[in-house]
């Protein structure tokens, strides 16, 4: 995760990316997500590759996601294993503040998160998932070897769960 | 002061980072309306009303979308547009040559919307202060109008006015309501009576006329289980709708809503035309069917493209003896708009042909026709607004 991520980075380099989010005036607020875009949906993938990942799609405009992602807050607090990327997915862009408050108040403020910056809503999807027709919230296993299991609309977490625990002894 | 506001308005446009920012509340810019939206009026102008960042805005063309006039604002103050992916500004040109925009704010950040329309009786030249379609202000979005063939205009729109009603009397009430009201005078538009409950309450409606004093309204519906399928209803007269029938049973349950309304046409044999996006368990796609009648059941849906071109934003138009459809795919780079057209009610249809394209974020693709010529208007960030004559029926 990003977290992990930093730590590996050189010393020098970590004060360096950490400056910003220190001199941030609430605190208590997380970062903005990165912005998603052209390309990000390969980067992001490279990133977490041989890594049994759960990519989740959710969006501000979609108000099931939002019933929904306390209980991802919970899920990331109890398993240290789940190695939980976020992209807001909405179709047109939304404010990263008000994506980073939602996930800050739903005990996510420190997962790796995206957000759709890009107004070309169709090639963002495609790059994803050619036939994804942009329905939200949606999650994607994603275990060590690449293969994806699809869960299309709210997670049944213990299915998630469950999936975690097969990595763990694969 | 009249002949100042064009100048004004080009101004305006000139500068929407600008305005984003001057006006809005929201930190880092609200998300910004993209759409243009057609009307011909009865003297073969084009009409075309903007929705941007946070203002409405009308532009004619009396060369069939070569130039356009200065932009007429329409929203005399900056306002906090309805944004959604299946929202637009509407414009009506009837045959007395008066115009009717509609649109829709958002009230809150909970996507409670307001609609608003605003009509012009001198040519354009500018609009009286927008007015609301209605005095309920719980919550109305996705608001369409037309001209029925007597030229009296409709409006319809979904409506959340039960919801709380019902909450308070401890009754779950999933959805929205379709709404209507037909216009009254000068005064604008009469008294709101709701037409069916529980409509899905996020997608766009369709509209189109059987005859004087009877619009058919087809929108997603929530069917008993959460299932959301696509009905019609049309009117038996003005203030009769009709009961639901129901365009196909796709079998689509969704907790949520999928931000793609469908389209109708009614052809002059009396026949029904609709197309629609689904992702049901029954077909995934987008799918086109007719009816022979306002009582017919619907026939089988066809397919058009497959759901890995994500195939969405269907768009039907009557023509005279003509039926033209278009949609938008994607083919991995650029958005596509794709073209059918039939000329017998609808039963057998050309091949689809590429009509437009463009490697950026783009409108719905829409239909318009003048002088019995059909038209693809469409807006691209790329290439601008583009007019498309659709040539001799392929």
């Amino acid at each position: 995760m990003k977290r992990r991520f930093l730590l590996a980075l050189p010393p020098a380099l970590v004060s360096l990316v950490a400056l910003p989010f220190a001199l941030a005036p609430h605190a208590a607020r997380a970062a903005d997500p990165l912005p998603f875009g052209r390309g990000s949906w390969a980067a992001l993938r490279a990133a977490h590759r041989g890594k049994p990942s759960v990519i989740h799609l959710w969006g501000l405009t979609c108000a099931p996601c939002l019933v929904e992602m306390p209980l991802w807050g919970k899920l990331v607090a109890e398993r240290p294993d789940l190695r939980l990327v976020l992209v807001a997915a909405d179709p047109v862009p939304q404010d990263p503040a008000r994506v980073s408050e939602m996930l800050a108040r739903s005990g996510l403020g420190k997962a790796e998160s995206w957000a759709f910056a890009d107004r070309f809503y169709e090639r963002l999807r495609y790059e994803i998932d050619p036939a994804w027709g942009g329905e939200l919230p949606r999650t994607l296993l994603i275990d060590r070897d690449g293969r994806v299991t699809i869960l299309p609309g709210v997670a049944d977490l213990a299915e998630v769960r469950a999936w975690l625990d097969r990595q763990g002894r694969s | 002061m009249r002949r100042l506001l064009p100048f004004v308005a080009v101004l305006l446009l000139a500068t929407p980072a600008g305005a984003q920012h001057a006006h809005h509340g929201a930190k880092g810019g609200a998300p910004e309306a993209f759409t243009a939206t057609p009307a011909f009026g009865p003297d073969g102008t084009l009409w075309l009303v903007r929705a941007l960042t946070d203002r409405v805005v009308v532009v004619r063309s009396t060369d069939l979308g070569k130039t356009f006039t200065a932009p007429v604002m329409v929203t005399p103050e900056p306002v906090n547009l309805d944004w959604g992916p299946d929202a637009r500004a509407k414009i009506v040109a009837d045959a007395k040559g008066g115009l009717v925009v509609t649109f829709a704010i958002f009230q809150d950040r909970n996507f409670n919307g307001r609609a608003f329309f605003a009509r012009s009786t001198d040519d354009g030249a500018t609009f009286a202060k927008p007015q609301p379609i209605t005095a309920d202000k719980t919550s109305q979005r996705f608001e369409t109008a037309g001209a029925d063939p007597a030229g009296r205009v409709f409006a319809a729109w979904l409506d959340k006015r039960n919801g709380p009603k019902a909450r308070a009397a401890g009754r779950p009430y999933p959805g929205a309501a379709l709404a209507f009201a037909w216009e009254d005078g000068e005064a604008g538009f009469g008294p709101t009576a709701i037409a069916l409950d529980n409509t899905c309450e996020c997608c766009r409606i369709g509209l189109a006329f059987a005859g004087p004093g009877r619009p058919a309204v087809v929108f997603r519906n929530i069917f008993p289980g959460s299932i959301r399928d696509h009905g019609v209803i049309t009117f038996g007269n003005p203030t009769a709708p009709g009961p639901i029938r129901r365009v196909s049973a796709d079998n689509w349950k969704i907790e949520a809503c999928p931000h793609h309304g469908p389209s109708i046409a009614i052809a002059p044999d009396g026949s029904y035309h609709v197309a629609w996006y689904t992702d049901g368990s029954a077909r995934k796609g987008l799918f086109y069917a007719r009816a022979d009648n306002a009582e017919a059941p619907f026939g089988p849906p066809r397919a058009l493209s497959t759901p890995n071109r994500q195939p969405a934003r269907p768009y039907l138009l009557s023509n005279g003896a003509e039926l033209h459809l278009v949609w938008k795919e994607f083919d991995g780079t650029k958005s596509i708009v794709r073209w059918q057209a039939s000329r017998d009610s609808g039963r057998q249809w050309s091949e689809a042909r590429t009509v437009a394209e463009t490697a950026d974020a783009s409108d719905h693709p829409l239909l318009a026709a003048n002088a019995g010529r059909a038209y693809l208007s469409w807006l691209t960030k790329a290439d601008g607004y583009r007019l498309i004559p659709l040539g001799e029926l392929p």
